[in-house]
């Protein structure tokens, strides 16, 4: 299992920056590497990444979410092994300190790559410098859900969430 | 046009072993073969192309929910859909001749087969008082009689209006509408046949009916169960879910009282590696259980989980989750641990090795679903199963999280989009409050008739115009013959159908067969092109556009028999714009955002590619139980019992079959070939009754009112059934299920566990 821990301060309060962060869907808009996220409910996410013409996804569990604090993920795909935590720490009213810290198993060519190149803490480092400039230039967040994720089940934040009035009745 | 056959199958039974796989190539030449049967190369190309796909027809077939677009197969359907859907697309045509030539009664001794081969029907039929002919009738006379009779009824509580699972939503919602509109909650379905017992269960526990699981669950999960389901025939393309689990690293346990091909080892045919080589193992574990003894299990399984527990504190439940979503833990716990384990090894005939081994599977795994279909839902215990089936998911937090959850796989296309629309008898004042403010009039509140019930009140004559929108009530009801003499006690009988089947022959006084658009047909109104929506086993609601010109120029759409038929009975007295909903379904849509929860801008959304994932609020940490969270429930059981000398009977179908009607008279993934007349009994049982292979045998039922429930001249199969239980094919044996023999809790039919003995058959009543 490989390592790569990479920080990044931006100019925004924290809950700006975690709220950002987390509304996953809006990654490609500042990502050049993340094709599409689809949020298929609050803990599971479903990712494009490509590499030129190269795609590759793969559904990721969020295991643990803790507003303006973390995210931990894992990926559940057999074949895609990797996990790993972003955190946000206030280092000042409207500055934040983000840790990405990703573990991963070096797998086929491209893990191989991955491993020799360093190539995995180049596109961390690049992708963290577009969030910076994304949320700096936004100023404010595009969403929030300030849900709380504990072991992967999630905890709500209020009694019943918009997104959860549906139907109850008995379905046969 | 291609003909029916004009005579029934002639053919002697012959057995050979059961299959060990299923799909591959026969799947693929099966399915093409019956289609060119039906139909031509043209029509079924274009059906099987759009079939399943983004924008295309939602198989009418089962529930199963479809890849994500852009992951489909440019061939997304499977043997019995192709079969199902072109059955349907097929160029064969019922006329007002074919009626001349047929009287009634003589349909009446036809087989389910026959007739469905003759063909689609193609302009409205009513069959009058004393005579035995159906003859031609224009729509508008036919719509003045139905609403004659309705409107002279003492109370709309007098009649019943049955939904079947090919039903759209918006038919759906056109139908409850026009019932409660006209002032009754009569509101039968084909969903109180055969997964009201996992609604019940659910929504008791969880708050919730639907299940909780997704297919990129299913793909994720380390531990799948298959209790009580045959996907190779009932949800084939199950299998390449599994298939893709298993590619993941999933380990899957097969529960079930037969060993069916499809859960032993799948050829993917879509796949090289399925076409040429051994295909993939499915069920690394076969659970070779008794009839009803899944309650038993899982109740083992729980009590062990507990003292695994109690062995190594803090590693084995989840004691968070537990803490934070539940409720009744303790009392649960206390009474799971009184379990003997003489009366659970009698129960479900396992051996204690075999669940502790599957104790120790679920000791490995941190993500387990568990899959459940009719071998759970039609047991008489099937509610506390269920509510069983969840503590189990309950004490290692394997709900509401990515990768668990509870699975019922339900088996006709919109079964559970038509519950979601109000097609229920007994909707909550929520709902009924909705309709009220949005449409203005007062929808009765008094809960009104099921299936079950809907047969008694017909039985007694409290029922006198009987309305069936699709399906083969009087084939999928339980008790053939009370059903069928309870048909005969109405006043009217009428049936918007595609096909014919039984129910327009064991008729009413007056009946009528109204005719509609398939969903393979397009669907033109007032407006324009119409599409209607469909909801999925796994809460995903999306389009289904027909693509084939349809049967016949005469024929109307579900929603524009229902709407002409709602204007007529209800001459105005509500404001509910009737031709609206017929000119554009949209409109319908647009109230149904409404007054459905969770479907709130249901036409924008509706039309994006995927359509609408329904959330579970279980998935988002919210249980809506009257405590707000899941709930730990203590389910007693007493064992299934077959007396001496007695099997326990289940029904299910064939593989060449889909619902109550079979295609062919064979079972090729069982070996059964040209009748579906046999007993599947274990050759220990075979030899412990002094019968013999191939001996004709009646099945009698035993049931608690000491009437005789016979059906003759069955071939006895030796088969490796559970020993003490016997299988036979549905409908054919629904006569022998008692109408009041009925899952506890949710009224549904118990077709699993019926006590039968079977006698050897005296030769001239064959």
């Amino acid at each position: 299992m490989q390592t790569v821990e990479e920080t990044i301060e931006v100019a925004v309060p924290v809950s700006t920056a975690y709220n950002q962060w987390t509304q996953f869907k809006s990654f490609p808009r500042f990502a050049s590497v993340v094709k599409r996220v689809e949020q298929i409910r609050p803990n599971l996410t479903h990712w494009v990444i490509g590499f030129g013409p190269v795609r590759h996804e793969f559904n990721a569990e969020i295991v643990e979410q803790e507003p303006d604090s973390l995210v931990a993920w894992r990926s559940l795909d057999r074949r895609s092994r990797h996990g790993g935590e972003v955190s946000f720490r206030a280092t000042a009213p409207d500055r934040t300190a983000i840790v990405v810290r990703l573990r991963f198993e070096p797998h086929g060519v491209g893990g191989r790559l991955a491993r020799s190149t360093g190539f995995t803490r180049r596109v961390i480092r690049t992708e963290l410098g577009h969030f910076k400039e994304y949320i700096e230039g936004l100023g404010q967040e595009s969403g929030t859900w300030r849900g709380v994720i504990r072991n992967g089940h999630v905890l709500p934040s209020e009694p019943e969430p918009p997104r959860s009035r549906v139907a109850h009745w008995p379905v046969g | 046009m291609k003909q029916p056959p004009s005579e029934e199958p002639d053919e002697s039974l012959t057995v050979a072993p059961p299959k060990k796989w299923a799909a591959g190539v026969p799947a693929v030449t099966h399915a093409l073969q019956y289609s060119l049967e039906e139909t031509s190369v043209l029509r079924t190309g274009r059906t099987l192309l759009t079939m399943n796909q983004v924008d295309g027809i939602d198989c009418p077939g089962c529930a199963w929910a479809d890849p994500a677009p852009g992951h489909r197969h440019r061939n997304e359907y499977c043997e019995n859909g192709a079969k199902h859907i072109n059955d349907e697309a097929t160029t064969r045509r019922i006329t007002a001749d074919f009626f001349r030539r047929h009287p009634v009664s003589e349909l009446g001794r036809r087989s389910d087969l026959w007739l469905n081969q003759q063909g689609r029907l193609t302009e409205p039929m009513v069959k009058r008082p004393d005579s035995d002919h159906y003859e031609p009738i224009s729509w508008h006379d036919a719509m003045g009689l139905i609403s004659e009779e309705l409107k002279a009824l003492d109370s709309p509580d007098e009649a019943v209006f049955y939904t079947s699972g090919r039903v759209s939503n918006e038919a759906a919602f056109v139908l409850q509408l026009f019932a409660r509109a006209f002032g009754t909650n009569n509101l039968p379905d084909c969903s109180n046949m055969c997964h009201e017992s996992s609604g019940f269960a659910l929504h008791e526990t969880l708050g919730t009916g639907k299940g909780t699981v997704s297919l990129e669950d299913l793909y994720h999960a380390d531990l799948i169960f298959l209790v009580g389901q045959n996907p190779g025939t009932n949800h084939p393309r199950q299998l390449s879910a599994l298939e893709r689990a298993k590619a993941n690293g999933a380990r899957i346990i097969a529960v079930n009282t037969l060993p069916e091909a499809g859960l032993m080892r799948f050829k993917n045919p879509q796949e090289i590696r399925g076409v040429l080589g051994r295909g993939v193992q499915i069920a690394d574990r076969f659970l070779h259980i008794r009839s009803g003894g899944d309650l038993a299990l899982f109740q083992a399984l729980n009590r062990l989980l507990l003292e695994a527990e109690d062995a190594r504190p803090g590693t084995v439940l989840a004691h968070d989750f537990i803490r934070a979503n539940t409720s009744g833990f303790e009392e649960f716990a206390r009474h799971a641990r009184t379990l003997a384990w003489e009366h659970v090894l009698a129960a479900t005939g396992l051996t204690r090795d075999e669940i502790e081994n599957v104790r120790d599977e679920v000791l490995r795994s941190r993500r387990v679903i568990v899959c459940w279909a009719m071998g759970v839902t039609q047991q008489r215990h099937a509610v506390p199963t269920i509510r069983e089936i969840v503590n189990f998911l309950l004490l290692r937090g394997n709900l509401g999280r990515a990768g668990a959850g509870a699975c019922p796989v339900r088996g006709h296309s919109n079964v559970q989009g038509d519950r979601t629309m109000g097609i229920w008898e007994q909707m909550p004042d929520s709902f009924l409050d909705a309709l009220q403010r949005e449409f203005g009039f007062d929808p009765p509140r008094a809960h009104g008739l099921d299936s079950v019930d809907s047969i008694k009140a017909m039985r007694e004559g409290r029922i006198k115009v009987f309305l069936g929108v699709a399906g083969n009530f009087v084939r999928a009801a339980p008790d053939s013959a009370v059903t069928e003499d309870a048909m005969r006690q109405c006043r009217l009988t009428a049936h918007i159908s595609t096909k014919l089947n039984r129910s327009h022959t064991v008729c009413g006084r007056t009946a009528l067969i109204l005719p509609t658009l398939g969903r393979t047909e397009r669907d033109f109104q007032a407006t324009g092109e119409q599409f209607v929506t469909v909801e999925n086993s796994m809460s995903e609601v999306h389009t289904s556009r027909g693509r084939l010109e349809p049967a016949s120029k005469v024929l109307l759409s579900e929603v524009a028999i229902l709407c002409r038929l709602a204007r007529r009975t209800l001459d105005g007295r509500t404001g509910i714009p009737w031709d609206t909903f017929e000119a554009d379904y949209g409109a319908i849509r647009d109230r149904i955002s409404r007054i459905v929860p969770g479907l709130h801008d249901f036409n924008r959304r509706v039309i994006r590619a995927g359509g609408i994932r329904l959330p579970n609020p279980v998935n988002e940490g919210v249980y809506p139980t009257p405590v707000g969270k899941a709930l730990f429930t203590c389910n007693a059981w007493e064992m299934s019992h077959a007396p001496e000398g007695h099997l326990l009977l289940q029904t299910l179908r064939s593989h060449d079959q889909w619902n109550t009607i079979p295609y062919t008279e064979n079972d090729r993934y069982r070996g059964i070939h040209g009748s579906r007349r046999v007993v599947l009994v274990n050759p220990r049982d075979v030899s412990r009754l002094g019968l013999a292979e191939g001996q004709r045998v009646d099945l009698v039922s035993v049931w608690s009112d000491g009437a005789e429930r016979r059906t003759e001249g069955f071939e006895v199969v030796p088969y490796p059934t559970t020993p003490g239980c016997a299988a036979a094919y549905y409908p054919e044996t629904n006569v022998l299920l008692p109408l009041d023999s009925v899952a506890e809790t949710s009224n549904q039919p118990t077709a699993k566990g019926i006590v039968v003995r079977l006698e050897p058959t005296v030769m001239s009543t064959v």
